[in-house]
């Protein structure tokens, strides 16, 4: 009997006796009845109570869950059944029958049937549809303690104080309540006779079986879910095992270990396992089948009274007297490793598997572990040595050991590990190639090891070492409950520690550069030299974490994937319905293993945390292409833009004007805020425009805001501030207008007018102000005036003292003329890359920008802006002209502007899909297609140096020819234009692509079989010509992956190798007629030459033959025994059509007689060399030559510059970034 | 009642001349045609002869008359015999709200390469398909597919299943691509393998349809159809060439057979040009040495 390992405790409460436990059947829920009279519902995964329920008198004892309705049913002390609504949170009705305590209470599995046994010596079954006892069901002859249904049959299994077990046939009673079916008369009668009634006359429920075995009171008992087995608990500390069949029963074996009553016992529903709890304050795991005890787990405290397991998931509970806990019983966590692209792991049946993650594929078991640790134990962590290809395993059975195993090259099946070595541990990692580490927990050692087990090296972590990681080279992380240290193996000291609490996995980046570390709720991300980056709280258990190559660490929880950046800013990727542990991500893909250990994939859309990080990279232009790209414009991402400080970037993403408003008022971006404001033209943005505009000293556009909210007195202040008068002289005539005298006052005072204040004076009659502002302005005839109008003398007035004359100051500077140096508008990078983006004419950003749809409103927004500040601008100027005497003027002018910039953004052409071809592509062929030439020229110049295009022509009229069809539409008008593309299935403007007529495969499987026909017929000068040909088609080309990429080099290659070696042949050829040249010495040795260069390109094996043949024919005939008998060798080398063989071997034969050369010719045919394309001539390796960048044809160096005389396109020797075939 | 719709009696001459069947619409017995509909009758019928090529017929035919229909195809005609000025200019003069005016107008306008003003007399029309249209072919032409897809997607809230939306919807649909290539395929598949509704155009479209989805065997079948029809339809000559191109056949043909049937057509004067473009674009490049 091993100590307490292996039982995982999830979730305890502190409460009152506990006496009924239930779990839901889905929901992470647990129902627990106390001593109380309280009824507890938690969620053990939050570890929360969700409700109480507190109806019944007395302690409770029995509580069940219903498998599909939100209904569950107790039995209490008070006789009383309730049955319960979670969802409406109260009892719907109570169950009275009973006569005395209610032990337990189950729900039939399909039937609307409760099982409930009591005290009063009865168990009862009750249908809870219509409140009803259906069947009372007597013979013990002492407490019932427990009756439980069994899963499939029509049986009940009860136990009771009087020592025995019973089980009951309880089929009568479904016959009689099932859905009433014709019965004939025999049937009826056969039932009658066939259901003995018992004492009491009751035929529903039959006493099958009855165990006797235990000698004291039984307290529990359990029906086996799948075999014909019971279980039971009894006061005598016995667990007991029987076994059933149709007609008897019979005790199989007793499980024998509690020291005091047996309250509760059951089957594991998965395993071969029976668990049972006792007042012995003990749960005790036993073996099914051999009835040894496999394990216990004890209780300082507390007496346990019941035990319950999870009907689908690996997880029990157990009730005793100061609450519930809810443990499992091994750890489901699969041990794994990932080494590259490979997974290696353990199965449940533990077995070594592993998986490649770009095959998507899972190997055939590599090894079997059955023999490590102890049968119901799992092995714990899983290190893997690419060097050595062996894993290292830790098994926490025995007080814990490792094992160290060389995996075989390929899994064969499930063998046993030939040759391995153990030890004692509980920690065991690779540190190195050869080197592990063991940690030894309850000695506090750890111990380095090579890899025949003997220990090098040996020392004592720091105290309380938990746990062992691995820390970058020569370090190792060593855990400890509050701890973490980095741990220097070679100086045998810490060398960096870190607060952490209780962290219990660690997680190193791909680079290496970071390590998360996983504590139950916490994540903590450090440095490789354990410095905390940042940290986050769940307030769910955190499960696993994997980096992903961008270096964001994406985590489980046991309910979601979620991501976290190295900032700290996290967020979810998306929900799980089950627990898994992530191993990997590549792409968008998730690899993870579930808690049957095996590999999934799970689909994730990486946008949002890619966005984020390239948010934190100031990485713009990948932002650019994920706003682009991808439909992320939500709230969220606005309102996290939002949060974080760039508001200037949510300006982007928002179409909505109120929200573009906003944002663009809070970067200061007052351009688009006039816009948007323009488009609600709601006083209340106009308000807030202005005032944020004033905050700029941006006045030109606080002047509209005043003029859109007609605030006039405002305005006139604006322009007196300004210095505007002119504007100012209008606002009067405006005041004088709307007859608004104060406002003409004012305006009046602004511009020193005083005629104009005391003419308003006197026009509203306030004579007295009119006198005293023309008096103390000193217009003394304006007095006399006044005072005649009014028939009164100088005399009769009483003036107060008189001041100076106010005049009003004169502007020094036009500032109206325009606006002086804002505040600086924050324009972000962002928005300079994002501008950038949209002018700067690289080729495929450019595309983007301009093909879709949000590129082109964009842009046509900036115009839009552009000329509505110019109508802005305009506006003014108008104003300026004609005077906007009506203050109702403005708006429509306004207005006008819009319509005009929204119509010409209606109208006008486009530019054709064949544009965008030449922008969605890098491939030159993509820009002929587009009949783009120019580019397609510069491209290649680029790409492969190309310089002479004439020969190239027919091939680009062929693309070019090739990319449009014409469509007959309607009568009188030219058929529309349609671009034939070779993405046949893409749809998205930006990514489509033209067709390509003589594609890669056309070429390979056509033209270049014509080239053969041509040199097995001898046609040479044809050949020439479509070799050439091909290598102009691949020139202008495009293919659909990297693999035809290097399809497309082969071809170019071969057909380069042929253009050279035929045009070495038509040299020869050309010396002249075969009898003149074999009189002339100097012709003969130079055709002799050619003939040998001729077998030197690197020609199919066939051609290479014919080539051969007739180089050595040559030699023969010109008595060039020794190279002749060379070529005849390489024929019998190369094998073939016999014809050919015989041939070399009879010239073999004659020249061994006399190998000599009659003529010397510059020929080695030992040397290895290469022949100059242009003068036909040995480039011998070695020496420096130069290269046609396109076809790869090798030159002398004096060839430098001069075009490419097999390509006939490019130049020899200019280096250019390579074609492109493929984008 | 709209004479066009299904229960008009114009539908069928009306049907013809859309499908290209003009021979049909020429031959089409308009004498049990109820007089309102006469007019219409006889302009359709003066289509399909100035769409077969007959402009001068037409416009002899048409020679005097007042009504605004006639004149406008007289402009028509004109426009087809490159009278361009004049047909505009009969146009403008011509009352913008007569349904045929506004139709036949467009073509010339567009014709005349005046899109703006095109559209713009297009875009009064009143509920009638042909202008409809009309405006998605000056659309598509303009490159503008997005406001083109707009038309179509409004006509086809109004006027469901109708041969000239459906007809509409498939030039735009060739535009887009995707799965729409396959959809405007059994539009003009339906049309032209039907008995009744076979024509060369049709079985044109089918072939550009086709040619665009990759099927290029069937696309010949299609073309070869069709020029067993009429052997001198230049945009069957010319799809037929497109088609060789692309298959690496042989062109020197059937680009004969284009120059003969029409000299002026878009795929051979759009070659020259490219042709002359590609002259002058290859001469500034140049290898640094000459040839040695």
């Amino acid at each position: 009997m091993q100590a307490s390992s292996g039982m995982l405790t999830k979730f305890e409460s502190k409460s009152s006796r506990a006496k009924g436990i239930a779990f839901h059947p889905k929901r992470p829920w647990i129902l627990v009845s106390l001593h109380s009279s309280t009824i507890q519902l938690w969620d053990y995964r939050m570890g929360t109570l969700i409700d109480r329920f507190e109806e019944h008198d007395g302690p409770v004892r029995g509580v069940d869950f219903h498998k599909t309705q939100p209904l569950f049913v107790s039995g209490g002390d008070d006789y009383k059944i309730k049955v319960w609504s979670y969802q409406t949170r109260r009892c719907l009705f109570t169950l009275n029958g009973h006569l005395d305590y209610i032990r337990t209470v189950f729900f039939h599995h399909e039937l609307p049937w409760i099982l409930s046994a009591s005290d009063d010596q009865t168990i009862r079954i009750w249908n809870w549809q219509n409140r009803s006892l259906l069947c009372t069901m007597t013979g013990h002859n002492h407490y019932a303690m427990c009756a439980q249904f069994h899963p499939k049959e029509d049986l009940v299994v009860s136990a009771s104080l009087d020592q025995s077990v019973r089980v009951w046939d309880i089929s009568g009673l479904r016959k009689k309540h099932s859905a009433p079916t014709s019965m004939t008369f025999e049937d009826q009668v056969a039932r009658a006779n066939a259901n003995q009634t018992d004492m009491f006359g009751n035929t529903d429920a039959v006493v099958k079986f009855v165990l006797e075995g235990h000698d004291r009171g039984v307290n529990w008992v359990a029906f086996h879910p799948t075999m014909p087995l019971i279980v039971s608990a009894g006061d005598d500390r016995l667990v007991k095992l029987w076994r059933m069949s149709e007609t008897k029963a019979w005790e199989v074996d007793t499980c024998r270990g509690h020291f005091q009553n047996a309250s509760g016992c059951l089957f594991h529903p998965h395993q071969d396992l029976i668990l049972s709890a006792g007042e012995d304050k003990t749960i005790r795991v036993w073996d099914l089948n051999k009835r040894t005890a496999v394990n216990s787990f004890k209780r300082e405290n507390d007496r346990f009274w019941v035990i319950a397991a999870h009907p689908e998931i690996n997880l029990f509970a157990a009730g005793h007297d100061n609450g519930v806990m809810v443990f499992k019983l091994e750890r489901e966590r699969p041990a794994s490793a990932v080494y590259q692209n490979t997974l290696f792991y353990i199965t449940k049946e533990k077995h070594v598997r592993s998986y490649d993650f770009q095959k998507n594929a899972e190997s055939p078991t590599l090894l079997s572990l059955k023999k490590l640790g102890s049968p119901w134990v799992p092995p714990r962590t899983l290190s893997y040595n690419p060097a050595e290809r062996s894993i290292l395993v830790t098994s926490p059975a025995d007080g814990g050991s490792y094992e160290l195993i060389n995996l075989p090259r390929d899994g064969s099946g499930a063998i046993e590990p030939t040759e391995s070595k153990r030890g004692q541990g509980n920690s065991a990692i690779f540190v190195a190639r050869n080197r592990f580490a063991v940690l030894n927990t309850s000695t506090q050692t750890v111990d380095i090891k090579d890899l025949t087990n003997n220990t090098t090296r040996s020392f004592k972590p720091p105290v309380g070492t938990s746990d062992i990681y691995f820390g970058g080279t020569g370090n190792l992380l060593i855990i400890t409950p509050t701890a973490v240290h980095l741990y220097d193996i070679q100086q045998k000291k810490s060398t960096a520690e870190l607060a952490v609490n209780g962290v219990k996995y660690v997680v190193w980046s791909n680079d290496g550069l970071y390590a998360a570390l996983l504590s139950k709720h916490n994540v903590t991300i450090v440095s490789k030299t354990l410095e905390q980056v940042s940290t986050l709280h769940e307030t769910i258990r955190i499960k696993s974490a994997t980096w992903d190559d961008a270096g964001v660490l994406l985590y489980s929880t046991l309910n979601h994937v979620k991501y976290t950046l190295l900032n700290g800013d996290n967020g979810i990727v998306r929900t799980l319905d089950q627990t898994v542990y992530l191993v990997r991500v590549k792409g968008r893909n998730v690899y993870c293993l579930d808690r049957a250990a095996k590999p999934k994939i799970l689909h994730i859309d990486p946008t949002e945390y890619r966005f984020k990080l390239a948010l934190v990279k100031r990485n713009y232009e990948e932002m650019l292409q994920i706003i682009q790209n991808s439909s992320l414009v939500g709230q969220s991402i606005i309102a996290y833009l939002q949060k974080k400080g760039y508001p200037e970037i949510a300006l982007q993403f928002v179409q909505d004007p109120t929200t573009r408003f906003e944002l663009a008022i809070e970067c200061g971006n007052l351009e688009v805020a006039v816009e948007m404001a323009k488009q609600l033209d709601k006083p209340k943005l106009w308000t807030r425009l202005s005032t944020e505009a004033l905050a700029h000293g941006n006045h030109s556009i606080v002047e509209m805001c005043y003029q859109k909210l007609k605030q006039f007195d405002k305005l006139s202040f604006l322009y007196l501030t300004t210095g505007d008068n002119t504007k100012l002289t209008r606002m009067a005539n405006i005041a004088e207008q709307r007859g608004d005298f104060t406002s003409r006052f004012q305006n009046a005072l602004y511009l020193g007018e005083v005629e104009d204040r005391i003419q308003m004076f006197k026009e509203i009659d306030l004579y007295p102000l009119a006198y005293i502002t023309a008096k103390s302005n000193g217009l003394e005839e304006e007095c006399q005036a006044i005072l005649e109008a009014t028939g009164l003398t100088e005399e009769q007035l009483s003036m107060p003292q008189l001041g100076e004359p106010l005049s009003p100051p004169k502007p020094v500077v036009p500032t109206y003329k325009a606006n002086w140096p804002t505040k600086g508008t924050s324009q972000s990078f962002f928005e300079k890359a994002l501008l950038g983006q949209v002018e700067g004419l690289s080729l495929e950003d450019d595309t983007a920008a301009a093909t879709n749809g949000f590129g082109m409103e964009d842009a046509a927004e900036d115009d839009g802006a552009a000329k509505r500040n110019g109508a802005l601008a305009e506006v003014d100027e108008d104003e300026d002209a004609a005077g906007w005497d009506m203050g109702d003027d403005i708006a429509p002018e306004v207005e006008e502007g819009f319509v005009n910039v929204e119509s010409a953004e209606v109208g006008g052409a486009a530019s054709s899909e064949a544009d965008l071809w030449a922008r969605n592509s890098p491939l030159a062929v993509d820009h002929v297609a587009g009949g783009s030439f120019e580019s397609a020229m510069q491209l290649l110049n680029r790409q492969v140096g190309a310089v002479n295009f004439a020969p190239l022509k027919p091939r680009f009229l062929e693309v070019y020819q090739a990319s449009k069809t014409y469509l007959p539409a309607s009568a009188g008008l030219p058929a529309l234009v349609n671009y034939v593309r070779r993405t046949v299935e893409e749809s998205d403007i930006r990514k489509v692509l033209p067709i390509i007529p003589r594609d890669l495969e056309t070429l390979a499987a056509n033209d270049l079989q014509r080239g053969y026909d041509t040199m097995k017929a001898n046609k040479l000068e044809d050949g020439v010509q479509i070799f050439k040909g091909i290598l102009h088609a691949v020139l202008i080309n495009a293919v659909g992956s990297e693999s035809e990429v290097a399809e497309a080099k082969k071809l170019i290659t071969s057909a380069c190798e042929y253009t050279v070696a035929m045009s070495i042949e038509l040299a020869r050829r050309k010396l002249g007629a075969p009898d003149a040249v074999a009189k002339n010495p100097q012709l003969l040795k130079r055709s002799l030459e050619l003939s040998a260069y001729f077998t030197i390109p690197k020609i199919e094996v066939p051609h290479r033959q014919l080539a051969l043949l007739n180089a050595m024919n040559l030699a023969v005939r010109s008595k060039n025994y020794n190279s002749a008998l060379s070529f005849a060798n390489r024929i019998l080398a190369n094998g073939g059509a016999t014809k050919i063989l015989e041939n070399a071997k009879r010239t073999k034969a004659q020249c061994e007689r006399n190998p000599h050369d009659a003529v010397e010719i510059e020929f080695d045919q030992f040397a290895e060399f290469e022949v100059c394309a242009a003068s036909h001539t040995p480039i011998y390796s070695g020496t420096a030559y130069e290269e046609c960048a396109f076809d790869g044809s090798k030159y002398h160096t004096k060839y430098k510059g001069t075009v490419c005389v097999v390509c006939e396109v490019c130049e020899v020797g200019k280096h250019g970034s390579g074609l492109k075939l493929f984008a | 009642m709209d004479p066009y719709s299904a229960e008009g009696e114009l539908i069928n001459i009306h049907n013809h001349f859309h499908q290209g069947q003009y021979q049909e619409v020429i031959d089409f017995d308009t004498s049990s045609l109820s007089p309102e509909n006469a007019l219409a009758a006889r302009v359709l019928q003066l289509r399909a002869r100035a769409a077969l090529g007959q402009a001068e017929d037409v416009l002899a035919d048409v020679q005097g008359e007042t009504e605004p229909e006639l004149q406008a195809v007289a402009a028509l005609a004109n426009q087809a015999l490159g009278n361009s000025d004049e047909a505009v200019t009969t146009v403008e003069s011509l009352d913008q709200d007569n349904a045929t005016v506004q139709v036949l107008g467009g073509a010339v306008l567009q014709a005349a390469g005046k899109s703006e003003a095109a559209l713009a007399l297009l875009s009064k029309h009143q509920g009638n398909l042909e202008a409809v249209a009309l405006i998605v072919q000056i659309h598509l032409q303009q490159n503008r597919t997005d406001l083109a897809l707009k038309e179509v997607t409004a006509a086809r809230r109004w006027a469901q299943d109708s041969l000239l939306v459906n007809l509409a919807e498939s030039w735009v649909g060739l535009r887009l691509g995707g799965e729409k290539y396959q959809q405007a395929f059994y539009v003009f598949e339906e049309l032209a393998q039907a008995p009744a509704t076979s024509s060369v155009r049709s079985l044109v479209s089918q072939a550009v349809a086709e040619l665009h989805l990759g099927r290029t065997e069937e696309a010949q079948a299609a073309l070869e159809q069709a020029m067993k029809k009429e052997p001198a339809f230049a945009e069957a000559i010319a799809n037929m060439l497109v088609l060789n191109v692309i298959t690496g056949r042989d062109t020197k043909e059937i680009t004969s057979a284009l120059e003969k049937a029409k000299p002026q057509h878009p795929f051979l004067t759009d070659l020259a040009e490219k042709s002359e473009l590609f002259d002058k674009a290859a001469t500034k490049y140049k290898a640094k040495v000459a040839a040695a």
